[in-house]
């Protein structure tokens, strides 16, 4: 009997003990913590901490999804972080207020956006972690930005000046400007760089743009003081910051598809790999909700440290 | 009487603000204090948004909407400032409410964006009170003056919470 049993035993146990190397991690930057959080999804808890001052907010990731950049707001600067290593190994002095924070798919350039001004650094991976190589101006308090897939455009979401700047990134200058709601914070592209939607913070909706047209086609009315906006199954979930809500919403028919209800100013928020669960940063609350894309409920809470912001891609 | 003390309206004076909506880090400040008395009766005294008589610096509430969201009221502090506060979330059965304070000068309270939370909560027949505040410093760019940097915009909000639920406390457990 113990023989029969044997070899099926051995594959689960394979099976089980390899599990943790495919569950997703999220990288939470706490930003009255100072430090980004590691957090095993499958788990459903933090396993690390990478202590960062300066107030981290923004993260993106890069190409082959083993650096992470943070922006430090009050530390003027842009971490790297080794995400296997689980370390900071560098950090590159920028001025103004580095926020919004993306990289170029294609070649793994960094863009962060100056929050007190109207530009946007551009920075490129070098032996020393990072260096910059050049500045774009675009328009007022820049934060949520983002590299369409193919590489050819970034675009940039202007919170004071209400529109979203389209970046030709071959000239590197700003080629357009699309008027979108009233303060626009996040920017969020379509996977396949078609669609660009804006969180807009006082008109509380989100703008649909028309990547390749270069307009807004639609409008979608949210909660109270939209955030940023997450795209899985067919919908999109933007977090409401003041109402403590995500709402979601048909990307075909940009209808309403239903309010869920989370915890205290939900900011950061991003789809999962399966697009079947979206994990949500509540600043107030210090955790991350899951929910089900599917049916629209939360399926889990996990504790994080002080003041989770998590703007940008922090899944891999 | 202001909430801030006028050394610190004096320093404020060379200050001059740009037209940013707030600074990129949004603070946290939370204080309770356990009272001596039923919840239902720390509740009368806090859980009406008309008024705010136990903050020790106000002199007069005066506001229309009572407790229904998006109820206003305008406290007028001794000194006379005043403060125009809107009301977001009201829960009489759980004894808590929620409100933004939609202006207010820097020099009275060195926030932005501020929205606060009272909670009153039964403990075992005594009652734990909690006000918490999320907000922006009072200084909006970057290379605040010291009096509206995070740590003096915090510790106004946290002295202001501070003096305000021991008053509740005093009166609470007082009697009638």
């Amino acid at each position: 009997m113990s023989h029969r049993l044997g070899l099926p035993l051995f594959f689960l146990t394979v099976l089980l003990t390899a599990v943790p190397t495919f569950a997703q991690e999220a990288y939470v930057t706490a930003q009255l913590a100072g430090e980004v959080a590691v957090v095993d999804l499958g788990q459903a808890k933090v396993i690390a901490h990478i202590p960062l001052d300066g107030a981290p907010a923004g993260i993106a990731l890069s190409p082959d999804r083993r650096t992470a950049y943070v922006t430090r707001p009050e530390g003027q600067s842009v971490a790297v972080l080794d995400l296997d290593a689980r370390k900071v190994t560098a950090s590159l002095a920028v001025p103004g207020g580095p926020l919004g924070i993306c990289v170029d798919p294609q070649t793994g350039t960094v863009y962060v956006a100056d929050w007190y001004a109207s530009r946007v650094f551009v920075l490129a991976p070098a032996p020393e972690g990072l260096k910059q190589t050049g500045e774009i101006a675009v328009g007022k308090s820049p934060s949520g930005l983002a590299v369409t897939p193919d590489g050819r455009s970034l675009l940039v979401a202007n919170r004071e000046a209400d529109s979203v700047s389209v970046v030709d990134l071959a000239t590197a200058r700003e080629s357009q400007k699309i008027a979108v709601g009233q303060h626009p914070f996040g920017l969020t592209l379509s996977a396949d760089g078609r669609r660009a939607y804006t969180a807009n913070v006082t008109s509380n909706d989100v703008s649909v743009i028309d990547v390749a047209a270069r307009r807004e086609i639609g409008r979608v009315k949210t909660g109270d003081r939209p955030y940023v906006v997450a795209l899985a199954g067919g919908r999109g979930f933007v977090t409401d910051q003041y109402s403590n809500t995500v709402t979601a919403f048909g990307l075909d028919d940009l209808k309403p598809a239903g309010t869920i209800d989370v915890e205290d100013h939900p900011e950061g928020i991003a789809a999962a790999k399966d697009g079947k669960t979206l994990y949500v940063a509540n600043w107030g609350d210090n955790s991350l909700s899951v929910i089900d894309a599917g049916t629209l409920k939360v399926t889990g809470k996990i504790a994080v440290p002080d003041g989770p912001r998590a703007f940008g891609d922090f899944l891999r | 009487m202001r909430f801030l003390t006028m050394a610190t309206v004096a320093a404020l004076a060379t200050v001059s603000f740009s037209a940013q909506a707030h600074g990129p880090s949004r603070q946290k400040v939370s204080e309770s204090i356990e009272i001596n008395a039923p919840a239902d009766k720390v509740w009368k005294i806090v859980g009406n948004f008309q008024d705010g008589s136990w903050i020790p610096v106000v002199e007069k509430t005066e506001g229309k909407g009572g407790n229904e969201v998006k109820a206003t009221r305008t406290l007028t502090l001794k000194g006379g400032a005043t403060v125009v506060e809107e009301l977001a979330k009201y829960d009489d059965a759980k004894k808590t409410f929620m409100y933004r304070i939609d202006k207010v000068d820097v020099k009275v309270l060195p926030v932005n964006d501020y929205s606060s939370t009272i909670e009153v909560e039964d403990a075992g027949g005594k009652t734990k009170l909690t006000w918490k505040g999320a907000f922006y410093r009072g200084y909006m760019n970057n290379d605040p003056p010291p009096d509206l940097n995070d740590e003096a915009s915090k510790k106004a909000v946290s002295d202001l919470y501070k003096a305000s639920l021991t008053n509740v406390k005093e009166k609470a457990e007082k009697g009638s």
